[in-house]
């Protein structure tokens, strides 16, 4: 293969940003390999992320074609698109070579982590959608690996997408370790470039944005708001990156109802991979808890609570629902213990802390919705501050809850929430995990 | 519609004179627009700049052979980070919706303006490859009308150190328009004030009497 080719199949590109010469580009499409489409199309819509509204499209006197040209205010931060901007795409077909692949990953599943693998493989077979639909702390990597590994052997592409950069870091070195003899491509923003034809492509959600019916297989994890994600861009990223007749696995712990009707193809894991049930959500009221942050007091029962945790030498993540609270409590989480860091969305330093509380160097964080996913660290405890605020729906408060227990050696631990009322999505939250608990017990 | 900066629903927000009067849309969120702040407040009688009645850098111009060149001038908004977030996206992005974001600050400063308004320009090829002229975007948001007297020659500032910058020679050469006596330079970011001296200086030899300037932002 080609070096441009290897680079190009499959990809979606802004012409002057591809990193070859003109000329071997320009041969290219001569021989017609690759053709060359317009950014915008004639009827408005954005050619690599799809987008048509009008809100998003916007027209502008353009200085480089002299006339109205529009462009794409959905993916600019990939480098604006317009009218004028050309995208080359790779037209002449990769076509799947099958082989004997090695495989590095020698772990064992559990009996119910098997079955889930086993539909996986089935219905990528029969070339149907399929969703797993599994708790926090099933060991959903594993169960992906020997899929994988088939696929791989058919000489399929495949890609597996996470909303998150932080995710796809962390699946990276275990891809290449599972897959030793692969090029596996890790793809978020600002990645290093990486060389040849990636078989498999383990991207953040947005980098899909740069592909075009590239993949014979897709993964999306973490697919919890699909379909009517709050952002449905991504869910046409997904569409548009997937070859017409490619399955899609949807993985998620805490699938919409939409979602689980829409595809028929199944498996369910309600039991964590080490088998202990999970940790079920306690309520303790704290009322005004806003009000007394605000007036510089930590309220008794939540200082009660760290302060045992402090005593256990227990690390904990305390979840609130505003920065802007975070910013008014930190100082007086501060007082109680020098060691209880705040940390958000917009902090530099997110992973880094992180690091120390797993270590031991922090004994606490506080935290907004941010961290509530892919982290594990071995004894947490958690406390939601204001469980009843909007931001914290059912999803969100199960992903919390699946935090804590998640290693084999300590499977127990608090998930406590303080609130000013109790709300329904809560109790949504609350009955769900009782029902994942008997479920997995049968 | 979304906020243009945070891309979160923006919520309407009736008012009183929203009832009477026409009002454009609001682009941005309350907290997103809260983020900017404005230089309120007597500064540098140059350029704006908070602080002194004549910062350092216009001192220094002062006092190497620009004196009396700017009669006077103002800038509208710090240089802090939700300044330079949008500056970005704005130029460098090439968001030129953005441009809407200050049209009503520059409409106020502006619109009573009897002097001729110029713009700084950007050279040719600058200019197709970034497709738009950001200072000319954001004066045609605000409905100033503007005319162009001046063309920019060959360097761009933009990755010169301090020291190379306030020792550039010749930035801009006239075009064939008459100059006026009286007239307002407009830009978008001062940082040093090498480019508006040096467009002053080709206008003054070309005959302007009282130059102004008016900058969005003070770095």
């Amino acid at each position: 293969m080609q070096a441009i080719e290897a680079f190009l199949t499959g990809r979606i590109w802004i012409k002057p940003f591809i990193p070859f010469p003109k000329e071997v580009i320009q041969e290219a499409i001569e021989k017609g390999s690759a053709r060359v489409v317009s950014g915008i199309s004639a009827d408005g819509q954005c050619a690599r992320c799809l987008e048509t509204s009008p809100d998003y499209v916007i027209p502008f006197q353009c200085a480089t074609c002299g006339e109205v040209c529009r462009y794409c205010r959905t993916c600019i931060k990939m480098g604006r698109i317009s009218s004028c901007t050309e995208l080359v795409l790779w037209t002449s077909p990769a076509l799947p070579k099958s082989a004997p692949r090695a495989f590095g990953w020698a772990g064992s599943l559990t009996p119910q982590q098997a079955n889930a693998s086993q539909a996986i493989s089935d219905s990528i077979r029969k070339q149907e959608d399929h969703l797993l639909y599994a708790v926090c702390g099933a060991g959903k990597t594993e169960i992906l690996f020997s899929p994988i590994h088939e696929a791989l052997q058919k000489g399929l592409r495949i890609c597996v997408a996470a909303p998150r950069t932080d995710v796809i870091l962390e699946l990276s070195p275990r891809f290449k370790q599972a897959f030793p003899d692969a090029n596996v491509h890790t793809l978020y923003g600002d990645s290093p470039e990486q060389a040849g034809y990636g078989e498999i492509i383990l991207a953040t959600t947005h980098q899909l944005y740069r592909f075009q019916e590239a993949f014979d297989l897709l993964f999306v994890d973490e697919a919890d708001a699909f379909p009517y994600s709050l952002d449905p861009s991504l869910e046409r990223a997904v569409k548009k990156a997937a070859k017409p007749s490619a399955p899609v696995v949807y993985i998620s712990a805490t699938p919409s109802k939409t979602l689980r009707k829409q595809i028929a193809g199944h498996s369910t894991i309600f039991r964590r991979y080490h088998g202990a049930p999970l940790p079920v959500p306690t309520y303790r009221s704290m009322w005004n808890y806003e009000r007394h942050i605000q007036k510089g007091k930590i309220p008794a029962p939540l200082k009660d609570w760290i302060e045992d945790k402090l005593q256990k030498k227990q690390p904990f993540l305390l979840f609130f629902p505003s920065i802007q609270l975070i910013e008014q409590a930190s100082p007086l989480l501060h007082k109680i213990d020098c060691a209880i860091a705040a940390v958000h969305s917009k902090d530099p330093q997110r992973k880094e802390k992180v690091m120390q509380l797993r270590d031991g160097g922090l004994s606490g964080l506080a935290t907004s919705t941010i961290l509530e996913r892919g982290i594990t660290i071995p004894h947490l405890q958690v406390a939601v501050i204001g469980a009843d605020h909007c931001v914290f729906d059912r999803a969100a408060l199960i992903q919390i809850a699946g935090r804590v227990g998640r290693s084999a050696e300590d499977p127990t631990g608090d998930v406590i929430f303080f609130h000013n009322g109790i709300t329904r999505q809560m109790d949504a939250a609350r009955e769900e995990i009782l029902f994942y608990n008997k479920l997995g017990k049968a | 519609m979304n906020c243009c900066l945070c891309d979160q629903v923006l919520r309407f927000a009736p008012s009183w004179r929203g009832i009477f009067l026409y009002e454009p849309p609001e682009l941005l969120c309350q907290p997103c627009r809260n983020e900017f702040s404005k230089i309120t407040g007597q500064g540098c009688k140059y350029c704006g700049k908070e602080g002194e009645a004549v910062c350092r850098d216009c001192h220094y111009w002062e006092e190497h052979g620009y004196r009396g060149l700017i009669h006077s001038g103002k800038s509208l908004y710090r240089y802090n980070d939700a300044m330079k977030d949008w500056f970005h996206q704005y130029k460098f992005l090439k968001d030129v919706l953005l441009a809407q974001v200050f049209a009503k600050d520059l409409r106020e400063a502006l619109a009573n303006e009897r002097a001729l308004i110029v713009p700084i320009p950007l050279n040719a090829e600058k200019l197709r490859e970034r497709s738009f002229s950001q200072v000319d975007e954001l004066l045609l948001a605000a409905g100033i009308p503007y005319s162009h007297l001046l063309e920019k020659c060959g360097e761009t500032l933009g990755e010169k150190t301090r020291e190379e910058r306030m020792a550039t020679k010749q930035l801009f050469r006239l075009n064939e328009r008459v100059v006026p006596k009286q007239l307002v330079l407009v830009d978008d970011l001062y940082t040093t004030g090498t480019t508006m001296r040096q467009a002053a200086k080709t206008l003054q030899e070309a005959g302007a009497e009282s130059i102004r300037i008016l900058t969005l932002i003070r770095a």
